[in-house]
């Protein structure tokens, strides 16, 4: 509305792609609260779930236009307007954790090759940035017990960004449908099974209610984070300390969701099996190494676009030094997990 | 002025009825999907996208088609009550600060939505199939200027009705039902209804 | 005046223009816009660009800029992209499906047959041919669910056959009117499709919840018309050998079989594989248009005339409900903006009422909405304001959406905007006059009251389908 005092705090008008009940909205909630209280007040967020302005999917054309301010996002979600948007979370695994990929945004030349995507190849008006590294996503939902790849093929899945094109690779027909559409389209027959990305999540939205078999553990999308977008005009008119805080909240936002997505996560797990009945299994290895072979497949085409083609040198240079590193220092947690939780997982 | 209205009328209702026939492109193409789906068990990636592109289409290029036949629902219980040179006096005023805003915005802010969706040739995130919305969102455009146009004819409808007290009521064309049979029966008695279109 | 009171002053001035008759899409487009322009104004965006120019720029440069100013607002964008998320809503997506379905149905030549067979089977039944009469109406409506084609065509098929039977004119006018509205009611329906894509329940969910309440509705008309004419044979006199034949089973079975049959089985199938997840309902919308079409051809009626008119009226029918959703689209998103919804939950809050009463209220007011206007604009324009409250008092908008396209059947039936009797008055024999019509359409009026007097106290008839298909 008109008129802004001088004085009077700036209000960011942030919409997420998460529907007003998913724990991503209180993911969300925690960069919203750091922003403020960092800010002592000078910025306010009014924080909306996925619809209010804009459609999940449509929040990047909605911070293009100013529509809102700013967003909370996944990059996977606006992979049509250039599929390079899904390296940045759901591209191909290396062998890397989203620990690692998100390392190789801020530290390997991720950040400048997602500059490069959005302002030079896209020339969108905003700016972004990446932050919490999700933990690997459970394979989905099915109504039925599915133990190898001819099980799953004619299915209708719901996923999105590359992994969509890694289960077309498969033999499974894809559509990539916001999270707060999957319950309705499963309920409306337009898909069979799905994945949406964990536990806390997909217990909120009801999955088990339409489905009894979830399925732990995959390489379609192991190393996805948010993505946070700003109107560019909007960002730029911030004072300079304004701006930093937006930016560093990122990073801060991203150790707390951490610890809330393991607390939360993991024991939405157990209420999922324990109350709801849900049968909780381990991808089986036929349908991983089939991930694994599909991704071979699909990895030339992405490399015909010259984009890509150079995000994904890096990528892998990155994984191969560093997933170095990180396999070589750790030590085998299941083996001490077993030691005393004896008998628990069966990896 | 009549020439005007008789070209818009027949612009209109060219691009409505050609792009009416999506309907039967819908339906056959989504009996296909349920076909390949539930029998064989191989359902397309390309079904739920080009049903909505084409529902979108259908609907945005007949706007001007209905509003040429008078077809957008009005809350018209005074409305018929009027006598027809104060409806056209209010339709007019109402034209010209209602209508036009609107359509005008769809035309160039739409191009603006439209053009940034083709510099990149977007294709639809809904599946890996990768297609092209692109041209899908120019049909705001299009719409937006088939409304212009057919919004210009119905001002003038209303200034030839100011001056001759009667409504140049579009050519004939297909009707619903009812309005078909209340027409033929019009002859037999006194009937409060105008032949203005209903719907379900 | 604060945003809030600007809201209110949106939603008042939108009621009264309504009334000056101009098409509701672009009066909803309009407020929306010059709205929104006022909320989003922000005068340091306008001429950002034009301010970023420099000395050397040409007078065109910066003529052109400065006139962008005035396009440099945020409503603009937002009204694109409110129209993009209609176009691309993929559950409306069934309603040029099923209205497709329905124009082809309406000219499959089965009205007559349907009638005329019911008319032999419920010989035996009190007030037989408004039975008939009636479940000919529903079953036509809901394979259609276009109200003004069934009333306009059984008024010409089978009012002058009660009339000639020696009906009571008001009687057999409200069983036409009344049943013929049924369409938009029992699944598959595009009222519920709408009211399910304004608010955001399933519609599947909605689907099956509105069977029970739908058949309960359909008993309760015939319940008044067997008893009306127990109690009152004069208005529904028994017909006599010439005006209904008596025939062998075995022919009525056949008649049965050709004309009940297909269109029940069409009607199930569609509905069936929706309810139990077999197909979307836009897929179940295509199979119900192609066999439409087969239906058509097999009562050889389907001419390349009677096709071309059911593809226009269905863009013609389609372009007008979805434009409403464009206009509305930008329209809701603004008042929300303004504080619109929060103003009226503080207000309505403020009164300081119980669930029931606001349920009360809220039906209330939709009735009396209904009276001027009709269903599509009170579901797309007016539900969307109710929504936020039943949250507040903890209603379920599913059990809501239920009661409100009970409700809706009255907005045909009530004057002064009572299409149905006006389709009929369209069509009758002159010595049957409107207010026969209204009179006639009263009782008719009540039973839906009962009707939701029934879901209410009896909750478990709108939850017990849903519950059972889909869990929960
Ligand atoms: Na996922
Ligand atoms: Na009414």
């Amino acid at each position: 509305a008109p008129a802004v005092l001088a004085q009077a705090p700036v209000t960011m008008k942030m919409q997420t792609s998460w529907p007003a009940s998913d724990i991503w909205m209180d993911f969300a909630r925690q960069y919203t609260e750091r922003v403020e209280v960092m800010s002592g007040g000078r910025l306010k967020v009014d924080l909306l779930p996925a619809g209010a302005v804009v459609a999940a999917f449509q929040v990047l054309d909605g911070c293009h236009d100013g529509v809102i301010d700013a967003a909370h996002s996944v990059c996977a979600y606006w992979y049509g307007k250039h599929k390079g948007a899904s390296l940045f979370g759901t591209g191909p695994v290396f062998g890397g954790s989203a620990t690692t990929m998100l390392s190789w945004y801020y530290a390997g030349g991720g950040q400048e090759f997602y500059r490069e995507l959005t302002q030079d190849i896209l020339g969108l008006n905003v700016v972004g940035m990446l932050g919490f590294p999700m933990f690997a996503q459970p394979f989905g939902w099915f109504k039925k017990e599915v133990a190898t790849v001819d099980d799953v093929k004619g299915m209708k899945y719901r996923t999105v960004g590359l992994a969509a094109d890694l289960m077309q690779q498969m033999g499974m027909s894809v559509a990539q449908l916001p999270g707060g559409e999957i319950v309705p389209a499963m309920e409306r027959s337009v898909i069979d099974a799905f994945e949406f990305n964990n536990p806390s999540s997909d217990l909120r939205f009801g999955a088990q209610d339409v489905a009894k078999h979830y399925y732990l553990s995959s390489y379609h999308q192991a190393s996805e984070c948010f993505e946070f977008l700003f109107n560019r005009d909007f960002y730029e008119d911030l004072d300079p300390d304004l701006q930093a805080i937006v930016r560093y909240a990122v990073e801060a936002a991203s150790t707390s969701n951490t610890a809330m997505a393991m607390d939360n996560y993991s024991a939405d797990l157990i209420k999922l099996k324990d109350e709801h009945g849900v049968n909780i299994h381990r991808t089986s290895k036929n349908i991983l190494d089939a991930e694994i072979k599909a991704w071979d497949d699909l990895i030339p085409e992405l490399e015909k676009d010259e984009f890509m083609k150079r995000v994904l040198d890096s990528q892998r240079q990155w994984v191969e030094r560093v997933t170095y590193y990180e396999l070589m220092a750790a030590p085998d947690y299941a083996l001490a997990y077993e030691h005393y939780f004896p008998g628990k997982v069966k990896l | 002025m009549m020439a005007f209205i008789r070209f818009a009328d027949s612009l209109s209702a060219w691009f409505g009825k050609s792009f009416a026939w999506l309907i039967l492109l819908m339906t056959l193409g989504t009996s296909y999907e349920v076909f390949v789906r539930y029998v064989l068990g191989s359902p397309t990636p390309w079904a739920l996208d080009l049903s909505f592109i084409m529902y979108g289409t259908l609907f945005m290029m007949g706007g001007a088609y209905t509003l040429s036949r008078d077809g957008h629902v009005r809350g018209d219980f005074l409305y018929r009550l009027w006598p027809a040179r104060v409806q056209a006096a209010v339709d007019l005023v109402l034209y010209l600060i209602f209508f036009f805003p609107g359509v005008t915005a769809l035309v160039f802010t739409g191009w603006k939505y439209a053009i940034r969706s083709w510099s990149y040739l977007e294709v639809s995130a809904n599946s890996p199939a990768g297609i092209p919305i692109f041209q899908f969102k120019t049909v705001i455009v299009a719409a937006g200027l088939l409304l212009f146009v057919q919004g210009l004819a119905q001002v003038c409808r209303c200034l030839l009705c100011l001056r001759s007290g009667s409504w140049l009521t579009a050519e004939d064309d297909v009707e619903e039902t009812e309005t078909l049979l209340m027409r033929q029966h019009q002859v037999q008695g006194q009937t409060p209804v105008s032949t203005g279109e209903h719907r379900p | 005046m604060t945003d809030p009171q600007i809201a209110l002053l949106m939603l008042g001035g939108f009621i009264l223009i309504v009334f000056l008759g101009f098409p509701i899409a672009f009066t909803l487009m309009a407020m929306g816009i010059g709205f929104g322009y006022y909320a989003y104004y922000d005068p340091s965006r306008m001429w950002r660009a034009y301010g970023r120019l420099d000395d050397t720029a040409s007078w065109w440069d910066s003529m052109t800029l400065w006139i962008d100013g005035f396009f440099n607002n945020r409503i603009f964008s937002l009204f694109i992209n409110q129209t993009y998320a209609v176009m691309s809503n993929d559950v409306l997506t069934a309603i040029p499906l099923f209205l497709f379905m329905g124009y082809i149905v309406e000219r499959a030549n089965i009205v007559e047959r349907l009638f005329s067979t019911l008319n032999i089977a419920a010989k035996r039944i009190p007030g037989s041919m408004g039975v008939a009469a009636l479940i000919t109406c529903a079953l036509f409506a809901t394979a259609t669910g276009i109200v003004g084609a069934v009333v306009t065509l059984m008024g010409l098929l089978a009012l002058p056959a009660m009339l000639k039977a020696r009906y009571d004119h008001s009687f057999a006018a409200g069983i036409i009117c009344a049943g013929g509205t049924l369409g938009i009611l029992i699944p598959p329906s595009i009222m519920l499709i709408v009211y399910a894509a304004a608010s955001g329940v399933s519609i599947v969910r909605l689907y099956s919840a509105a069977l029970i309440p739908g058949f309960i509705l359909v008993g309760l008309y015939i319940v008044y018309v067997v008893g009306r004419s127990m109690l009152q044979p004069s208005i529904a006199p028994r017909p006599t050998k010439e005006e209904v034949p008596d025939l062998p089973a075995l022919t009525l079975l056949r008649m049965l079989a050709t004309s009940f049959f297909p269109l029940a089985f069409l009607i199930l199938a569609v509905l069936g594989s929706i309810l139990f997840g077999l197909a979307t309902p836009s897929e179940a919308a295509s199979i119900g248009a192609l066999g439409g079409l087969v239906l058509a051809v097999a009562y050889r009626a389907l001419t390349w005339e009677r096709l071309r008119q059911s593809v226009y009226l269905t863009i013609r029918t389609t372009a007008m409900v979805c434009w409403l959703f464009v206009g509305s689209y930008t329209f809701s998103s603004v008042f929300s903006y303004l504080g619109g919804e929060q103003v009226i939950a503080e207000f309505v809050q403020s009164l300081d009422i119980s669930p029931i009463q606001f349920l009360l209220l809220a039906q209330l007011i939709i009735f009396l909405l209904g009276w001027p206007l009709e269903w599509s604009e009170i579901i797309i324009i007016f539900v969307p304001i109710f929504l936020p409250l039943l949250k507040m008092f903890g209603i379920d908008p599913l059990f809501f959406g239920v009661l409100v396209a009970l409700n809706l059947q009255t907005s045909f039936l009530t004057p002064p905007m009572a299409m149905s009797a006006y389709y009929l008055k369209g069509i009758a024999p002159p010595e049957v006059r409107l207010t026969q019509i209204f009179a006639g359409v009263l009782p008719f009026v009540l039973m839906v009251f009962v009707s939701m007097a029934i879901i209410y106290l009896f909750p478990e008839t709108v939850f017990t389908i849903p519950e059972l298909v889909y869990g929960r």
